[in-house]
C-alpha cells in the first residue's frame, strides 16, 4: 500500500515500511525530554518565528511560543516532578494521532507532548491540508535534515485519503492512538481496532462558554473596556467561532439591570473591535447565522436578539434550562442573566469545556470547581486564553497520558 | 385594491410607485393577519422586530428566512381548515419545506398561475408536452414542488403528453405521434430545466441532424440552472441549442419557489425576469442587508400576497440576484426587472467538530 509522506520527506513510499520502522520496538526510543528532542523542538520553534509565510497564521506564532527553549525547559521541570524513587516515567512507544476536520494545527500540540515523552509519532494529514500545515511541514522537513539523524525516525506525517484500510493497518502497531474531534470521527475510528494495550485519548465535540461579573465590568474604565474587548474578541473570531474552545455562551452574573447594562456595553465595545479588526462574516455564513436565529426564537427561550450587521448577533435566553448547545458559529452568542456565578453549575454538563472569566476571584472559582465536581467545565482561565493550549486540556494532562509508569521497589 | 381586482390588471402594467402603494397596504395586511394567526410569527417577530408596527415602505416590511421552512410547520389555520400540504424537493437526508395551504390560498395560487400564464400564452389551451414523466403525481393531497409545478401547468394545457417514461427515457415515438398531431400548430411544452436539457434535449440532439422538429413550440421551465451551470451551460447556450437543434425559439425561464405561491417571475422576451402584479422583489445588500440600489448585487427578497394559510408573505430565500432597472424595460413592461444569479453557497465551518457525520470515513 502506497501511501504519500510528507514528513520527514515529501515522497511516496510503502505503508509496510512505514509500518516496519514504527513497530521496531521499545528499543531505539528517547527518552522522556531527551536533549536532541528538545533541540529539535527548539530549532522548530525558531524556524517558525523566522519563516515569513508563518507570520502570517496566529496559531503558528502560538505553536512556535510553545516549543520555545524555556517552555520546553519548564516542561521537563513539571514533568521531571512525575518522577519518583518508585515510579518512574517511560514513553509508551507508537503514537497515532488522526487531526480533527479543519482546525489542523491543534493536533501539534499531541504531537508536541507524545514527542517530549519520547514517543514516535505517525501523524495523519488531511488531504485537504491547510496552508498552516504545510508551512508546519516545510519546517519540520528543513530541520530534520539538519538534525540529528536518529530524529529521522521520530515523526512521520502522512497523508491518505478515506481508506480504512490503511487506518486499521497503523491503528495496528499503534500504543496510543489520539483522535482529534468531533463526536463523528471519533465514533467511525472507535470501531477501527486497536491492540488491546493501547490507549486512546479523544477529543470529541465539545461546548464553551464565558462568564462576567456584571459590577466589576461596569467598575471598568474605558481603556480596560476596549482591552477585554480584544481579548474577547481573540478568544471568539480566531477559527470563525467554530473552535471547541470558543464561546457561544456568555452568562452576566449580578443583578439584572447590572447585567443588562454590562451587556449593553459590552456588545457595543466588542463591535467595535470586530469592526477595528475588519471582520465580516461572509454572506454564506451571515445566512446561516439569521436561519439560526429564527429557528433559535421559535425552539429555545429567546426573549431578545441584537444583530450588528454580519459581525455579532446576540439572543438573549430566559433560562439556562435544558441548555440546548448546537450552534453556527461565525459570531453567534447566546446570553444569559444569573445572579450568582454557582447558579450555572446545575446547568453545566459534560460536554463543556472551556468557561473564560472575568471578574471572579480565586475562592469563586474554586468553589465552582466543587460545586461542578466533574458535572462539566475542563478549564476555567481568564477571558483572553481561550485557545491558549495548556497541558491540560480536555481534562487530561496530555504530558502524563503520553507516559507509562515502571513502579520499581 | 384587493387581490380579485389585482388579477383583473394586465400583467406588468403597473408602474413600480403604484404597484408598491398596493403592495404595501396588501402585505401590511397579510402580516397583521399572521400575527394573528400564527403563534409562531408572532413569537418572530416579537424578538426579530420588538414593537413592529405597519411598514412605510416594502423594505421594512419583516422577512422569514425561507430554510424556515424545513424545519418548522407555520401555519395560520387550524388543520382542520388545511386543504393540502406542499412539500419542496431535496436531495436524500435534506429536510423539506412543509408548506400549509388552505382553501381559499390554493385558489389564489391556480388564479394568479393562470394570469401570468395566459399572459404568456393567450386565451387557448394548448397542445401539451410535459417534459416529466407520467408517474411524478401519485397523492394528490402531499405531493413535491416538481408534481405540484406540473400539475399547476397542466391546467394550461390539453392533449398531454408526458415525454418521459417512470426511467427518464424519452418516449421518442409518443414524441413523433405528438409532433405529427399538433407540431404545425403552436403547442406548450413544459419541464424543469435540467431535465429538459439532460433528458430531453440532449436525447433528441443524439438522433442527429434536426431531431424533432419544435419550431411551433413554447417552453416554459423552472428548477434552477445550478446543475447547468456546472456543466457550463447558461441560458444562453440552452436556448442557442434548442434553436439549433430543434428550431425551438419561444423559451420562458421562470423563478419560483415552493415556499411562495404565487410567485412565479417569468423571463420577458429580453431574457430578463419580472414580478407578477401581486409579487415583487427587493435585493438586499449583502453586508448591511439593507435594499440594495439597482444594479448592484444582493440576497432576494420576494413578496407575495397571496399567502393567507401560512406566514409566507415575505421571506428571504438564498440566492443572489440583481435588478437591472425599474419601469424603463426594453419590451415595454412596467416594474423592476432582475436577475437570479445563483445561489449563496453553503457556509464553510471551520472548526474542529464534523459538519456532516456521513462524509466522516476512516
Amino acid at each position: 500500500m502506497k501511501v504519500r509522506q510528507i514528513v520527514p520527506r515529501d515522497e511516496e513510499v510503502d505503508l509496510a515500511d512505514v509500518l516496519r520502522w514504527a513497530g521496531s520496538g521499545p528499543g531505539g526510543l528517547f527518552r522522556p525530554f531527551a536533549p536532541e528532542v528538545m533541540q529539535f523542538c527548539a530549532d522548530v520553534s525558531r524556524a517558525l518565528f523566522a519563516d515569513k509565510p508563518a507570520k502570517a497564521f496566529p496559531e503558528l506564532q502560538a505553536l512556535a511560543f510553545w516549543l520555545r527553549k524555556t517552555a520546553l525547559e519548564r516542561m521537563r521541570e513539571s514533568f521531571a516532578a512525575l518522577q519518583t524513587d518508585q515510579a518512574w516515567p517511560v514513553p509508551r512507544g507508537v503514537v497515532f494521532h488522526v487531526p480533527p476536520a479543519n482546525v489542523d494545527t491543534i493536533f501539534m500540540y499531541s504531537w508536541l507532548m507524545s514527542v517530549l515523552a519520547g514517543n514516535r509519532n505517525i501523524l495523519r494529514i488531511s488531504q485537504r491540508a491547510s496552508d498552516q500545515i504545510q508551512i508546519v511541514c516545510r519546517v519540520f522537513n528543513e530541520r530534520l535534515a539538519a538534525a540529528d539523524p536518529a530524529l529521522l525516525g521520530n515523526t512521520v506525517m502522512i497523508q491518505y485519503g478515506h481508506d480504512a484500510e490503511i487506518t486499521a493497518a497503523i491503528s495496528a502497531i499503534a500504543d496510543v492512538r489520539v483522535i482529534w474531534g468531533g463526536d463523528a470521527t471519533v465514533n467511525t475510528l472507535r470501531a477501527v481496532p486497536v491492540p488491546p494495550h493501547c490507549k486512546e485519548l479523544v477529543f470529541p465535540d465539545r461546548y464553551s462558554l464565558a462568564a462576567l461579573r456584571a459590577s466589576r465590568y461596569l467598575g471598568l474604565d474605558d481603556g480596560r473596556r476596549r482591552e477585554l474587548a480584544a481579548h474577547f474578541f481573540n478568544d471568539t473570531y480566531w477559527f470563525e467561532q467554530m473552535a471547541c474552545s470558543s464561546p457561544r455562551l456568555v452568562v452576566w452574573c449580578g443583578a439584572r439591570e447590572e447585567c443588562a447594562s454590562a451587556a449593553a456595553l459590552f456588545w457595543e465595545e466588542l463591535a467595535a473591535e470586530i469592526a477595528r479588526r475588519g471582520f465580516s462574516a461572509d454572506l454564506p455564513a451571515s445566512m446561516e447565522k439569521f436561519v439560526f436565529l429564527c429557528r433559535s426564537i421559535l425552539d429555545r427561550p429567546v426573549t431578545t436578539a441584537r444583530r450588528f450587521d454580519n459581525q455579532l448577533t446576540v439572543a438573549e435566553l430566559g433560562t439556562m434550562e435544558r441548555l440546548n448547545r448546537d450552534d453556527c458559529g461565525g459570531g453567534f452568542l447566546f446570553q444569559y442573566y444569573a445572579e450568582r456565578l454557582q447558579d450555572i453549575a446545575p446547568h453545566i454538563a459534560r460536554k463543556d469545556q472551556t468557561l473564560t472569566y472575568f471578574g471572579f476571584d480565586p475562592a469563586e472559582r474554586t468553589e465552582l470547581i466543587r460545586l461542578l465536581n466533574g458535572r462539566g467545565v475542563d478549564r476555567i482561565v481568564p477571558i483572553g486564553q481561550a485557545l491558549t493550549f495548556q497541558r491540560y486540556w480536555d481534562g487530561y494532562d496530555l504530558l502524563h497520558e503520553m507516559i507509562r509508569y515502571v513502579y520499581v521497589e | 385594491m384587493n387581490f380579485n381586482e389585482l388579477l383583473q390588471v394586465p400583467q406588468y402594467s403597473l408602474v413600480q410607485g403604484e404597484k408598491e402603494r398596493i403592495l404595501l397596504e396588501e402585505l401590511n395586511w397579510c402580516t397583521r393577519h399572521h400575527l394573528e394567526h400564527c403563534p409562531e410569527y408572532r413569537r418572530l417577530l416579537d424578538v426579530l422586530r420588538p414593537g413592529y408596527q405597519d411598514a412605510r415602505t416594502l423594505a421594512e416590511l419583516p422577512y422569514l428566512a425561507v430554510r424556515l421552512f424545513k424545519t418548522h410547520k407555520l401555519q395560520s389555520v387550524p388543520p382542520d381548515k388545511v386543504f393540502k400540504t406542499l412539500m419542496s424537493s431535496g436531495t436524500t437526508g435534506q429536510q423539506v419545506s412543509q408548506i400549509v395551504l388552505d382553501v381559499e390560498t390554493a385558489r389564489r395560487q391556480t388564479a394568479a398561475l393562470s394570469r401570468i400564464m395566459s399572459d404568456l400564452l393567450g386565451p387557448e389551451r394548448l397542445p401539451m408536452i410535459l417534459l416529466d414523466s407520467r408517474g411524478l403525481i401519485r397523492d394528490r393531497t402531499r405531493f413535491s414542488a416538481r408534481a405540484a409545478g406540473v400539475l399547476g401547468m397542466m391546467t394550461f394545457g390539453r392533449a398531454h403528453f408526458y415525454a418521459l417514461d417512470e426511467d427518464m427515457n424519452l418516449d421518442e415515438k409518443g414524441l413523433d405521434e405528438f409532433l405529427r398531431r399538433f407540431g404545425r400548430r403552436p403547442f406548450l411544452m413544459f419541464g424543469f430545466t435540467f431535465m429538459v436539457w439532460q433528458y430531453f434535449l440532449r436525447r433528441i440532439a443524439d438522433r442527429g441532424g434536426r431531431g424533432a422538429d419544435l419550431s411551433n413550440g413554447i417552453l416554459v421551465h423552472s428548477g434552477g440552472w445550478k446543475k447547468l451551470q456546472e456543466m457550463a451551460v447558461s441560458n444562453a447556450e440552452f436556448k442557442r441549442a434548442f434553436r439549433e437543434q430543434t428550431g425551438l425559439a419561444r423559451i420562458y425561464n421562470f423563478y419560483g419557489l415552493v415556499e411562495q405561491v404565487g410567485s412565479v417571475f417569468l423571463e420577458g422576451d429580453d431574457g430578463y425576469l419580472y414580478a407578477p402584479t401581486f409579487a415583487d422583489v427587493i435585493v438586499r445588500d449583502p453586508v448591511t442587508w439593507d435594499e440594495a440600489p439597482v444594479g448592484t448585487p444582493g440576497i432576494l427578497q420576494v413578496l407575495s400576497m397571496l399567502p393567507l394559510s401560512y406566514p409566507g408573505h415575505s421571506l428571504l430565500t438564498e440566492d443572489m440576484a440583481v435588478i437591472h432597472g425599474i419601469d424603463d424595460s426594453s419590451c415595454g413592461r412596467r416594474g423592476k426587472y432582475f436577475s437570479v444569479l445563483g445561489r449563496i453557497p453553503k457556509a464553510e465551518l471551520r472548526g474542529c467538530s464534523d459538519v456532516h457525520a456521513s462524509q466522516v470515513q476512516a
